[in-house]
Protein backbone atom coordinates (compact mmCIF):
# COMPACT_ATOMS: atom_id res chain seq x y z
CA UNK A 1 0.00 0.00 0.00
CA UNK A 2 2.69 2.17 0.98
CA UNK A 3 4.73 1.73 -2.26
CA UNK A 4 1.41 2.47 -4.36
CA UNK A 5 1.08 6.17 -1.95
CA UNK A 6 4.80 6.95 -3.36
CA UNK A 7 4.05 6.27 -6.44
CA UNK A 8 1.38 8.80 -6.37
CA UNK A 9 3.60 11.55 -5.27
CA UNK A 10 6.56 10.95 -8.05
CA UNK A 11 3.40 11.12 -10.59
CA UNK A 12 1.74 14.16 -9.08
CA UNK A 13 0.69 17.08 -11.25
CA UNK A 14 1.66 14.60 -14.12
CA UNK A 15 -0.81 14.50 -17.19
CA UNK A 16 -1.53 11.75 -19.79
CA UNK A 17 -1.29 13.59 -23.17
CA UNK A 18 -3.33 12.54 -26.13
CA UNK A 19 -2.40 13.65 -29.29
CA UNK A 20 -4.32 13.63 -32.52
CA UNK A 21 -2.52 13.87 -36.07
CA UNK A 22 -5.03 15.20 -38.28
CA UNK A 23 -2.77 15.49 -41.23
CA UNK A 24 0.08 17.44 -40.23
CA UNK A 25 -2.09 19.88 -37.93
CA UNK A 26 -1.22 18.12 -34.43
CA UNK A 27 -4.65 18.41 -31.46
CA UNK A 28 -3.16 17.73 -28.11
CA UNK A 29 -5.46 17.53 -25.25
CA UNK A 30 -5.12 15.97 -21.64
CA UNK A 31 -7.28 12.67 -21.56
CA UNK A 32 -7.68 12.68 -17.64
CA UNK A 33 -9.42 16.17 -17.84
CA UNK A 34 -11.53 15.60 -20.97
CA UNK A 35 -13.08 12.15 -19.26
CA UNK A 36 -13.82 14.13 -15.72
CA UNK A 37 -15.45 17.08 -17.43
CA UNK A 38 -17.93 14.51 -19.20
CA UNK A 39 -18.03 12.27 -16.44
CA UNK A 40 -19.67 15.85 -14.52
CA UNK A 41 -21.60 16.91 -17.75
CA UNK A 42 -23.15 12.92 -17.50
CA UNK A 43 -23.86 12.82 -13.57
CA UNK A 44 -25.88 16.59 -14.15
CA UNK A 45 -28.08 15.49 -17.02
CA UNK A 46 -28.62 11.98 -15.40
CA UNK A 47 -29.61 14.21 -12.12
CA UNK A 48 -31.67 16.32 -14.69
CA UNK A 49 -33.58 13.40 -15.36
CA UNK A 50 -34.32 11.16 -12.57
CA UNK A 51 -35.12 14.70 -10.79
CA UNK A 52 -37.38 15.61 -14.00
CA UNK A 53 -39.03 11.87 -13.40
CA UNK A 54 -40.16 12.65 -9.63
CA UNK A 55 -41.68 15.59 -9.78
CA UNK A 56 -44.33 14.45 -12.04
CA UNK A 57 -47.36 15.32 -10.24
CA UNK A 58 -50.37 17.30 -10.26
CA UNK A 59 -50.01 20.87 -9.36
CA UNK A 60 -52.74 20.78 -6.79
CA UNK A 61 -51.14 17.93 -4.94
CA UNK A 62 -48.89 18.80 -2.29
CA UNK A 63 -45.00 18.90 -3.20
CA UNK A 64 -43.36 15.70 -2.93
CA UNK A 65 -39.77 15.23 -1.92
CA UNK A 66 -38.03 15.53 -4.97
CA UNK A 67 -39.65 19.27 -5.30
CA UNK A 68 -39.28 20.24 -1.77
CA UNK A 69 -35.71 19.31 -2.40
CA UNK A 70 -35.62 20.85 -6.01
CA UNK A 71 -37.03 24.37 -4.62
CA UNK A 72 -34.11 24.60 -1.64
CA UNK A 73 -31.76 24.43 -4.50
CA UNK A 74 -33.48 26.83 -7.12
CA UNK A 75 -34.27 29.28 -3.87
CA UNK A 76 -30.67 29.21 -3.23
CA UNK A 77 -29.46 29.93 -6.51
CA UNK A 78 -31.96 32.50 -6.65
CA UNK A 79 -31.94 34.02 -3.21
CA UNK A 80 -28.37 34.04 -2.85
CA UNK A 81 -26.77 34.82 -6.58
CA UNK A 82 -29.16 35.93 -9.08
CA UNK A 83 -30.88 38.40 -6.75
CA UNK A 84 -27.46 40.56 -6.69
CA UNK A 85 -28.27 41.17 -10.76
CA UNK A 86 -28.97 45.13 -11.13
CA UNK A 87 -32.54 44.13 -12.75
CA UNK A 88 -35.02 41.84 -12.55
CA UNK A 89 -35.12 40.71 -16.16
CA UNK A 90 -31.41 40.47 -16.39
CA UNK A 91 -32.09 38.06 -13.17
CA UNK A 92 -34.74 36.46 -14.73
CA UNK A 93 -32.45 35.85 -18.37
CA UNK A 94 -29.47 34.86 -16.92
CA UNK A 95 -30.71 32.51 -14.06
CA UNK A 96 -29.92 29.04 -16.03
CA UNK A 97 -26.27 30.09 -17.09
CA UNK A 98 -25.21 31.33 -13.55
CA UNK A 99 -27.31 28.39 -12.31
CA UNK A 100 -25.71 26.05 -14.80
CA UNK A 101 -22.19 27.08 -13.86
CA UNK A 102 -22.57 27.29 -10.03
CA UNK A 103 -23.99 23.12 -10.60
CA UNK A 104 -20.78 22.25 -12.95
CA UNK A 105 -18.08 23.57 -10.74
CA UNK A 106 -19.36 22.28 -7.40
CA UNK A 107 -19.85 19.15 -9.19
CA UNK A 108 -16.54 19.35 -11.10
CA UNK A 109 -14.65 20.18 -7.19
CA UNK A 110 -16.45 17.63 -5.30
CA UNK A 111 -15.27 14.96 -7.93
CA UNK A 112 -11.77 15.44 -6.69
CA UNK A 113 -12.82 13.84 -3.41
CA UNK A 114 -13.60 10.38 -4.72
CA UNK A 115 -10.74 8.24 -4.98
CA UNK A 116 -8.96 7.39 -8.66
CA UNK A 117 -10.84 10.45 -9.97
CA UNK A 118 -9.55 13.75 -10.25
CA UNK A 119 -11.56 17.30 -10.58
CA UNK A 120 -11.82 18.85 -13.53
CA UNK A 121 -11.19 22.16 -12.71
CA UNK A 122 -7.24 21.63 -11.34
CA UNK A 123 -6.53 22.13 -15.35
CA UNK A 124 -6.18 25.68 -16.05
CA UNK A 125 -8.42 24.38 -19.42
CA UNK A 126 -11.09 24.12 -17.96
CA UNK A 127 -11.59 27.28 -15.30
CA UNK A 128 -10.06 29.52 -18.49
CA UNK A 129 -12.50 28.17 -20.62
CA UNK A 130 -15.37 29.04 -18.09
CA UNK A 131 -14.04 32.36 -17.34
CA UNK A 132 -14.02 32.92 -21.39
CA UNK A 133 -17.29 32.23 -21.51
CA UNK A 134 -18.14 34.51 -18.53
CA UNK A 135 -16.33 37.00 -20.63
CA UNK A 136 -17.83 36.68 -23.96
CA UNK A 137 -21.09 36.79 -22.07
CA UNK A 138 -20.47 39.84 -20.27
CA UNK A 139 -18.94 41.64 -23.35
CA UNK A 140 -21.88 40.64 -25.37
CA UNK A 141 -24.68 42.22 -23.31
CA UNK A 142 -22.29 45.39 -23.11
CA UNK A 143 -22.56 45.72 -26.45
CA UNK A 144 -26.67 45.25 -26.45
CA UNK A 145 -27.01 47.09 -22.88
CA UNK A 146 -25.05 50.43 -24.52
CA UNK A 147 -24.84 49.86 -27.56
CA UNK A 148 -21.99 49.88 -29.64
CA UNK A 149 -20.84 53.29 -29.28
CA UNK A 150 -21.44 53.56 -25.84
CA UNK A 151 -19.44 50.37 -25.16
CA UNK A 152 -16.36 51.32 -27.11
CA UNK A 153 -16.80 54.97 -25.30
CA UNK A 154 -16.51 53.01 -21.78
CA UNK A 155 -13.10 52.34 -22.90
CA UNK A 156 -12.00 55.89 -23.16
CA UNK A 157 -13.52 57.00 -20.03
CA UNK A 158 -12.97 59.18 -17.72
CA UNK A 159 -9.98 60.11 -19.94
CA UNK A 160 -8.48 58.59 -23.35
CA UNK A 161 -5.28 58.11 -21.79
CA UNK A 162 -6.51 55.82 -19.41
CA UNK A 163 -7.19 53.33 -22.72
CA UNK A 164 -4.61 50.69 -22.07
CA UNK A 165 -5.25 50.72 -18.29
CA UNK A 166 -8.88 50.00 -19.46
CA UNK A 167 -8.38 47.12 -21.66
CA UNK A 168 -5.77 45.58 -18.85
CA UNK A 169 -8.35 45.71 -16.32
CA UNK A 170 -11.14 43.99 -18.75
CA UNK A 171 -8.43 41.41 -19.62
CA UNK A 172 -7.25 40.94 -16.38
CA UNK A 173 -10.66 39.56 -14.76
CA UNK A 174 -11.23 36.49 -16.98
CA UNK A 175 -7.21 35.62 -16.22
CA UNK A 176 -7.86 36.20 -11.99
CA UNK A 177 -11.16 34.22 -12.39
CA UNK A 178 -9.86 31.24 -13.87
CA UNK A 179 -6.93 31.03 -11.89
CA UNK A 180 -8.45 31.86 -8.49
CA UNK A 181 -10.20 28.22 -9.11
CA UNK A 182 -7.44 26.53 -10.59
CA UNK A 183 -5.12 27.58 -7.87
CA UNK A 184 -7.64 26.72 -5.37
CA UNK A 185 -8.55 23.02 -5.89
CA UNK A 186 -4.71 22.21 -7.91
CA UNK A 187 -3.55 23.53 -3.96
CA UNK A 188 -5.82 21.54 -2.31
CA UNK A 189 -5.26 18.37 -4.41
CA UNK A 190 -1.63 18.85 -3.73
CA UNK A 191 -2.03 18.83 -0.18
CA UNK A 192 -3.99 16.18 0.37
CA UNK A 193 -1.83 13.62 -1.71
CA UNK A 194 1.97 15.36 0.25
CA UNK A 195 -0.01 14.83 3.67
CA UNK A 196 -1.71 11.30 2.54
CA UNK A 197 2.00 10.18 1.24
CA UNK A 198 4.24 11.68 3.49
CA UNK A 199 3.07 12.14 7.65
CA UNK A 200 -0.47 10.36 7.94
CA UNK A 201 -1.56 7.66 5.58
CA UNK A 202 -4.42 6.49 7.79
CA UNK A 203 -6.68 8.71 9.64
CA UNK A 204 -5.88 12.45 8.33
CA UNK A 205 -6.77 12.49 4.81
CA UNK A 206 -10.25 11.93 4.97
CA UNK A 207 -9.99 15.25 7.40
CA UNK A 208 -8.44 17.13 5.10
CA UNK A 209 -10.57 16.19 1.88
CA UNK A 210 -13.65 17.10 3.86
CA UNK A 211 -12.10 20.52 4.69
CA UNK A 212 -10.32 20.79 1.33
CA UNK A 213 -12.70 18.91 -1.53
CA UNK A 214 -16.28 19.52 0.09
CA UNK A 215 -16.38 22.48 2.36
CA UNK A 216 -13.69 24.46 0.00
CA UNK A 217 -14.87 23.19 -3.31
CA UNK A 218 -18.56 24.24 -2.04
CA UNK A 219 -17.22 27.72 -1.03
CA UNK A 220 -15.54 28.20 -4.69
CA UNK A 221 -17.97 27.13 -6.42
CA UNK A 222 -20.04 30.21 -4.59
CA UNK A 223 -17.63 32.40 -5.23
CA UNK A 224 -17.37 31.61 -8.94
CA UNK A 225 -20.53 31.97 -9.75
CA UNK A 226 -20.72 34.89 -7.51
CA UNK A 227 -18.10 36.58 -9.42
CA UNK A 228 -19.85 36.04 -12.67
CA UNK A 229 -22.71 38.00 -11.75
CA UNK A 230 -20.17 40.69 -10.04
CA UNK A 231 -18.73 40.44 -13.58
CA UNK A 232 -21.59 40.56 -15.73
CA UNK A 233 -23.85 43.53 -13.73
CA UNK A 234 -20.42 45.76 -13.88
CA UNK A 235 -20.47 45.37 -17.58
CA UNK A 236 -23.89 46.00 -18.28
CA UNK A 237 -24.35 48.77 -15.36
CA UNK A 238 -21.00 51.30 -15.67
CA UNK B 1 26.35 20.17 4.86
CA UNK B 2 29.13 21.48 2.38
CA UNK B 3 31.54 20.21 4.59
CA UNK B 4 30.52 17.18 4.87
CA UNK B 5 29.88 17.02 1.13
CA UNK B 6 33.97 18.43 0.92
CA UNK B 7 34.97 15.87 3.11
CA UNK B 8 33.15 12.55 1.29
CA UNK B 9 35.06 14.03 -1.73
CA UNK B 10 31.50 14.86 -3.49
CA UNK B 11 31.62 18.31 -5.47
CA UNK B 12 28.33 20.23 -5.44
CA UNK B 13 27.85 20.75 -8.57
CA UNK B 14 25.54 23.91 -10.58
CA UNK B 15 22.29 21.62 -10.59
CA UNK B 16 22.41 20.83 -7.17
CA UNK B 17 22.38 24.49 -6.33
CA UNK B 18 19.49 25.16 -8.50
CA UNK B 19 17.88 22.38 -7.19
CA UNK B 20 18.68 24.34 -3.62
CA UNK B 21 17.92 27.58 -5.06
CA UNK B 22 14.43 26.73 -6.59
CA UNK B 23 13.16 24.96 -2.76
CA UNK B 24 14.29 28.66 -1.35
CA UNK B 25 12.22 30.59 -4.04
CA UNK B 26 9.59 28.89 -3.31
CA UNK B 27 9.80 28.95 0.44
CA UNK B 28 10.43 32.55 0.26
CA UNK B 29 7.69 33.05 -2.66
CA UNK B 30 5.02 31.27 -0.23
CA UNK B 31 5.85 33.15 2.98
CA UNK B 32 6.15 36.57 1.77
CA UNK B 33 3.50 36.38 -0.56
CA UNK B 34 0.54 35.09 1.70
CA UNK B 35 1.05 37.97 4.07
CA UNK B 36 -0.95 40.67 1.79
CA UNK B 37 -3.57 38.42 1.50
CA UNK B 38 -3.76 37.13 4.99
CA UNK B 39 -4.00 40.39 6.49
CA UNK B 40 -6.47 41.58 4.26
CA UNK B 41 -8.53 38.83 4.96
CA UNK B 42 -8.57 39.29 8.23
CA UNK B 43 -9.39 43.20 7.76
CA UNK B 44 -12.66 42.12 6.04
CA UNK B 45 -13.93 39.70 8.35
CA UNK B 46 -13.02 41.93 11.60
CA UNK B 47 -15.45 45.23 9.38
CA UNK B 48 -18.15 42.29 8.36
CA UNK B 49 -18.27 41.16 12.23
CA UNK B 50 -18.59 44.59 12.71
CA UNK B 51 -21.62 44.97 10.73
CA UNK B 52 -23.11 42.48 12.19
CA UNK B 53 -22.15 43.31 15.67
CA UNK B 54 -24.09 47.08 14.67
CA UNK B 55 -26.94 45.21 12.51
CA UNK B 56 -27.62 41.27 13.80
CA UNK B 57 -30.53 41.65 10.90
CA UNK B 58 -27.79 42.33 7.94
CA UNK B 59 -25.99 39.43 8.73
CA UNK B 60 -26.86 37.31 5.37
CA UNK B 61 -25.92 40.79 3.00
CA UNK B 62 -23.10 40.85 4.96
CA UNK B 63 -21.68 37.65 5.19
CA UNK B 64 -22.31 37.26 1.58
CA UNK B 65 -20.04 40.51 0.49
CA UNK B 66 -17.53 39.38 3.38
CA UNK B 67 -17.29 35.85 1.38
CA UNK B 68 -17.11 37.64 -2.13
CA UNK B 69 -14.63 40.33 -0.52
CA UNK B 70 -12.23 37.88 0.57
CA UNK B 71 -12.29 35.75 -2.33
CA UNK B 72 -11.21 38.20 -4.26
CA UNK B 73 -8.73 39.43 -1.82
CA UNK B 74 -6.88 36.02 -2.15
CA UNK B 75 -6.18 36.03 -4.98
CA UNK B 76 -2.55 37.77 -4.81
CA UNK B 77 -2.08 35.17 -2.51
CA UNK B 78 -2.76 32.35 -5.08
CA UNK B 79 -1.03 33.88 -7.76
CA UNK B 80 1.99 33.53 -5.29
CA UNK B 81 0.86 29.93 -4.96
CA UNK B 82 1.03 29.05 -8.71
CA UNK B 83 4.42 30.72 -9.07
CA UNK B 84 5.40 28.70 -5.80
CA UNK B 85 4.26 25.88 -7.62
CA UNK B 86 5.53 26.87 -11.05
CA UNK B 87 8.59 26.89 -9.20
CA UNK B 88 8.58 23.62 -7.41
CA UNK B 89 7.10 21.51 -10.63
CA UNK B 90 7.88 23.04 -13.64
CA UNK B 91 10.99 25.11 -13.56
Amino acid sequence: MFEQLAGLLTHLGEKRIAVLNLSGFEIRFDVMTILMSWLVMALLVLLAVFLRRGLRQRVEEKPNRVQAGLDILVDLIKGQLTSNFASERLAVSMFPFIATLFLFVLLSNWLGVVPYMMSPTQDLNVTMGLALMVFVVSQVLAVKAKGARGYLRSYIEPVPFLLPLNIIGEISKPMSHAFRLFGNILAGSILVTVVMVKFAPIVFPPILQVVFGLFFGAIQAFVFAILAVAYINVAVES
Amino acid sequence: MLQEAQNAGVAITGADLIVAAKYLAAGFCMAIGSIGSAIGEGMVAAHALDGMARQPEMQGALMRTMVLGQAITESTGIYSLLVAIVLLFVV
